[in-house]
């Protein structure tokens, strides 16, 4: 299944800001995510079509998977 | 000024509909603590002045610097030629902009010693900190007595904010369980940020801590907000308590009763301090290494980094440890530790 990946801040350094992914159905955030070696510990927040998910939520074909880091600065 | 007939200073504000005399008078007798004055809190303090909070505390632990002057609005060449301390340079500011705020500078770190004092002698609480530890403290505190903060981050063109209510709404920790070890997140002066984004950060966290002020608790934000100002990304999650929630279901205060707080010690002689994690940990040097070879000259081996960073240098150890020479000062080893290894 194909999902558009975004990803935001430095998240994006040596990866992307948007992406076109092709996915095995059944694929999870978290599978998402450790497929883009992003440590699980420095996630803020998930978004799939603008609602908060966690790592276990599985996106539907389609679907707009957006991922923040926690944003520390000041 | 009566709540009948608000002054002209604030005239335009209290023809807003949801302020008015009543809300402006509520502004007057309320008041508010921006924890940390750098550029999200150098930006809030600047609000909350004009718009007529009645008190207001500012604390920082650190001064005025060329570098923040691109982004930290309260400060001028003036503070930063003098190095004054940023939470004296923004009660300074304040009082030229609206010398009918009552504004209290505290020039300190925030510790598991004051932060009660500091938060419980308010009506909200603005973060203006640069980094977690000091959030989850903050968290705890307010937690705790029961007072509203709201969280803000910014880095790069990304910023988030969200409004804690104690019991009502989800905590700092619902949302982030766990804090970031050190070294493991970017910060603005490892990563930048733009002063825009600090702005729009700023902008959340005052009109959050107004509607608190003014008793309008039906408009505040349900959850975190986050945006990215370059790629015109923008979200409003809405989010729910955990269950299991450590710090406001189970009323664990861990920050506070300094379980998980890295501490600061001085070594005797040597004009450096130590700045230990305060829990077991494992430091990625080699990525450590990289991160702040965009900030200074870095050298490395196996166990350690080191880089320095105009006159101190910092000795960071894979178990999280660093030592920070050419300064005496807890608080300002405490500083850099927090901007280039990350708290």
């Amino acid at each position: 299944m194909e999902l558009t990946v975004k990803l935001f801040a430095t998240f994006r350094d040596g990866r992307f800001e948007k992406a076109q992914l092709d996915y095995p159905p059944g694929t999870t955030l978290a599978n998402i995510v450790d497929a883009l070696r992003i440590p699980r510990d420095e996630i803020g927040v998930m978004l799939v079509m603008g609602r908060h998910a966690e790592l276990e939520h599985t996106p539907a074909p389609g679907d707009t998977v957006a991922i923040f880091p926690r944003i520390g600065g000041g | 000024m009566s709540a009948e007939r608000p002054s002209e200073r604030y005239s335009r504000q209290a023809m807003f509909w949801a302020i008015g005399p009543a809300g402006q008078e509520r502004l007057r007798t309320g008041s508010a603590a921006v924890i940390g004055c750098g550029a999200l809190g150098s930006a809030t303090v600047e609000l909350l002045a004009r718009s007529g909070v009645g008190r207001i505390t500012v604390v920082d632990r650190d001064f005025v610097e060329l570098s923040n002057l691109q982004r930290q609005v309260l400060f001028d060449e003036a503070d930063a030629a003098a190095g004054v301390p940023k939470a004296i340079a923004a009660a300074q500011a304040v009082k030229r902009i609206n010398s009918e705020v009552a504004v209290q500078p505290l020039v300190a770190d925030v510790t598991p010693d004051n932060v009660e004092h500091i938060v419980s002698e308010v009506d909200v609480v603005l973060d203006g900190t640069d980094n977690f530890e000091t959030r989850y403290l903050v968290n705890d505190a307010c937690v705790k007595l029961g007072v509203p903060w709201i969280y803000g981050g910014a880095i790069g063109a990304t910023g988030m904010s969200m409004t804690i209510r104690p019991g009502e709404s989800p905590c700092f920790r619902c949302m982030f369980p766990v804090s970031p070890e050190p070294g493991t997140m970017a910060t603005c002066d490892t990563a930048g940020v733009l002063a825009s984004t600090v702005v729009a950060v700023a902008a959340i966290q005052w009109t959050e801590a107004v509607k608190i002020l003014v008793g309008d608790r039906e408009h505040l934000n349900p959850g975190l907000v986050g945006f990215d100002l370059w790629s015109n990304d923008h979200l409003v999650t809405k989010s729910s308590r955990a269950p299991e929630c450590p710090c406001c279901v189970q009323k664990r205060f861990e920050y506070l009763e300094a379980q998980v707080t890295s501490r600061a010690a001085s070594l005797c002689g040597r004009n450096a301090i130590q700045v230990s994690p305060g829990h077991d940990l494992k430091l990625d040097l080699a990525a450590m290494g990289r991160r702040l070879a965009s900030v200074g000259p870095v050298t490395s081996s196996d166990f350690l980094v080191r880089f320095t960073v105009g006159k101190h240098e910092l000795t960071i150890f894979a178990d999280g440890r660093a030592i920070v020479k050419g300064t005496s000062d807890k608080s300002v080893a405490r500083t850099l530790y927090a901007r280039y290894v990350g708290t």
